[in-house]
């Protein structure tokens, strides 16, 4: 790690600390209870794995517009799969498999059409949607509850030597193999080198197309694990469900650290980003905030958190 | 760590002035919630925040809270409409540890995991507004939308003097709360072996643009020349009566059939006043937050609440739409 994202990485739990602290001092009792911290973290699941993907996007330089819509259209390929009678494992597979087939339609786009994923991506956010209330006849599909459910259920009095629903584990499990592919694989270098300069990239003998249909398949798993995790706290498949979830998940991946314009990613700094959302989101609901105000406060931390991140790097930089 | 030190001061000087500003502009009690005080803090979540309908609801709920010197945090999902969003906050309340939850569900069961918890957390919930299927609750607070629908068909079944040919056009397949307005309108209609219904399977469908379009075509289906063959007609929701308002003005039959609608709207009331609707059915969303309230926390206290209860719904027309109780439903002051 070089100095700067040594820096970096030790910065963001330190803000999320504060907000953190700041909660503490405003709401004493909730934000003083173990049980605040883990709906803190479980409200963060479904961000925290769509970040995951999304920092693999934003380092490659592109954009994915289309994730909500794939988590909802995960949502109704689950709930269609149990009711059809499949196991709860299968059904979750299915649902992966429908988030990994929206990142291969994404991929062969931007690969193949060269309008760039912008556009791509804003046509995949509104034809994935489409998909999913038309598999779902335009209304939602009940499930009956399964172990799926539990993935993101608050713990009881039987589960809570496990300190995190099995869900938070897996985000932080697959925070780690995301991590490694990114810093750790040719794969992930690529990415890095496409996103920096994409001229370079291909001069030195990378397959751009190759590694940024990749990067929408990979985008695509997560995502996919994202959906489940929708699933299992709404028990139901709704393809409304998630509008603008990818809004919140580019915030996060940019709180983290990551530059819009490509050749930077945190995979740890993202999931930090998906935190300090939630939380905010956390303290104005207990402080029974008007929706409005939770809004531009929301926006506030945004400009404040890159804004200082930028002001650093070109410090550091320069 | 220059740069670390003025975002924290600057994010907590906005935290905390947001949070005094936002205390006095919503519920003037709210000010001491960071320090525990000893008074009782309930939750209430509607679906949104936004629609008239809602802020009708939150002055009922904060009207009770003052009377039995209540805290009410009113708090609905930042996105309207939005589920999860909906299912955070549940979740945030139930962390935040307030003594009673009143919840008007977005989905009907999608909210079944978050209410749950909330109880075996030992916070109980009454439901307002909208069902949720497979739950115990303490209490549904909402309008019985039958006998709501039977109402509009027994004044325009009395404004038919118990004759005549009558259409009813719905709202939306699938729209539990409409089919069953649907149906105690139908059922008031068996009482008066005079009236006909010539038609009752059409559907408004979900914009007033669509509404106003299968209006036309029904006005038209029943156009003989001059004359046209329909005494009397029902809409079942807002939407439907403002489409069937438009076409039948546009059809220069306005004010000559008795027209009973649903809910109400500037426009709604308007026709009212020129005499084009003769009566509308209206919920009385006041209510349903002050009765809300009121039976959560007597349930709190101990006092056995019943499980059903019904909020209401007034007819009003011309000779009743200027007294003030009806101006309060009508023309709300937000």
């Amino acid at each position: 790690m070089d100095r700067k994202s040594l820096v970096r990485a030790a910065v963001l739990p330190v803000v999320w600390l504060a907000l953190y602290a700041i909660g503490y001092l405003m709401l004493p009792e909730a934000f003083g209870s173990p049980r605040n911290i883990e709906t803190i973290i479980r409200q963060t699941i479904i961000v925290g794995f769509a970040s995951i993907g999304m920092t693999f996007v934003i380092a490659a330089a592109m954009i994915d517009l289309s994730v909500g819509s794939a988590v909802a259209l995960v949502t109704v390929a689950v709930a269609t799969a149990l009711k059809a009678g499949w196991s709860p494992g299968m059904a979750a597979l299915a649902g992966i498999v429908a988030a990994i087939a929206v990142g291969a339609f994404n991929g062969l786009l931007v690969t193949r059409l060269k309008v760039g994923a912008f556009v791509v991506t804003l046509a995949s956010l509104l034809a994935v949607r489409g998909t999913a209330k038309g598999i779902a006849h335009e209304t939602k599909i009940d499930a009956n509850l399964t172990w799926l459910n539990d993935l993101t259920a608050a713990l009881n009095a039987k589960t809570s030597w496990m300190l995190l629903p099995i869900g938070g584990w897996l985000v932080i499990v697959f925070a780690i193999l995301g991590a490694l592919i990114l810093h750790r694989t040719v794969f992930g270098r690529n990415v890095i080198a496409i996103g920096s300069n994409p001229e370079a990239a291909h001069l030195s003998g990378i397959s751009v197309s190759r590694v940024q249909l990749g990067v929408y398949l990979l985008a695509g798993i997560f995502v996919g694990m994202a959906g489940v995790s929708q699933f299992a706290r709404l028990s139901v498949g709704d393809p409304t469900v998630a509008e603008g979830l990818e809004l919140n998940v580019i915030a996060a991946v940019v709180i983290g650290g990551a530059s819009l314009s490509g050749g930077s990613g945190s995979i740890f700094g993202s999931l930090i980003g998906a935190l300090i959302m939630t939380t905010i989101n956390t303290i104005g609901s207990q402080a029974g905030w008007p929706t409005w105000i939770q809004a531009i406060v929301t926006a506030v931390i945004i400009l404040v958190a890159v804004g200082l991140d930028r002001l650093r790097s070109s410090r550091t930089s320069g | 760590m220059k740069g670390l030190l003025s975002f924290v001061l600057l994010a907590s000087l906005f935290a905390v002035g947001c949070s005094g500003k936002s205390a006095e502009g919503d519920n003037p009690k709210a000010t001491d919630s960071g320090s525990g005080g000893g008074k009782m803090k309930i939750a209430m979540i509607p679906k949104g925040t936004q629609h008239v309908f809602w802020k009708s609801v939150q002055a009922g709920a904060m009207k009770a809270g003052t009377e039995l010197d209540v805290e009410v945090i009113w708090k609905g999902p930042v996105t309207e409409n939005d589920k999860d969003g909906q299912i955070k906050v549940v979740e945030d309340f139930i962390t935040k540890g307030v003594k009673g939850i009143g919840l008007a569900p977005l989905d009907d069961t999608a909210l079944r995991i978050p209410v749950k918890e909330s109880q075996d957390a030992g916070i109980p919930v009454l439901i307002f507004d909208s069902g949720l299927k497979d739950a115990e609750t303490v209490s549904f607070v909402a309008t019985d939308n039958k006998a709501a629908g039977k109402s509009g068909g027994m004044r325009l079944g009395e404004l038919l003097k118990g004759k005549g040919k009558v259409i009813m056009m719905r709202y939306q397949e699938g729209s539990a709360s409409t089919i069953e307005r649907e149906e105690g309108f139908l059922e008031a209609m068996k009482t008066f072996p005079g009236i006909e219904v010539i038609s009752s399977n059409q559907f408004a469908g979900p914009s007033v643009e669509t509404a106003q379009t299968k209006a036309e075509s029904l006005i038209n289906a029943n156009k003989k020349g001059d004359v046209f063959g329909v005494d009397g007609i029902f809409c079942s929701n807002e939407s439907a009566a403002f489409g069937m308002l438009r076409a039948l003005e546009g059809a220069q039959l306005a004010g000559k059939v008795r027209f009973v609608g649903f809910d109400s709207s500037d426009q709604l009331i308007k026709g009212l006043e020129d005499g084009h609707i003769d009566a509308l059915v209206v919920q009385n969303p006041v209510q349903m937050g002050y009765l809300a309230v009121k039976n959560l926390v007597a349930h709190i206290k101990g006092e056995t609440v019943e499980k059903r209860i019904d909020t209401g719904a007034m007819l009003v027309d011309k000779a009743n739409m200027g007294k003030p109780e009806v101006l309060e439903l009508i023309k709300p002051k937000f």
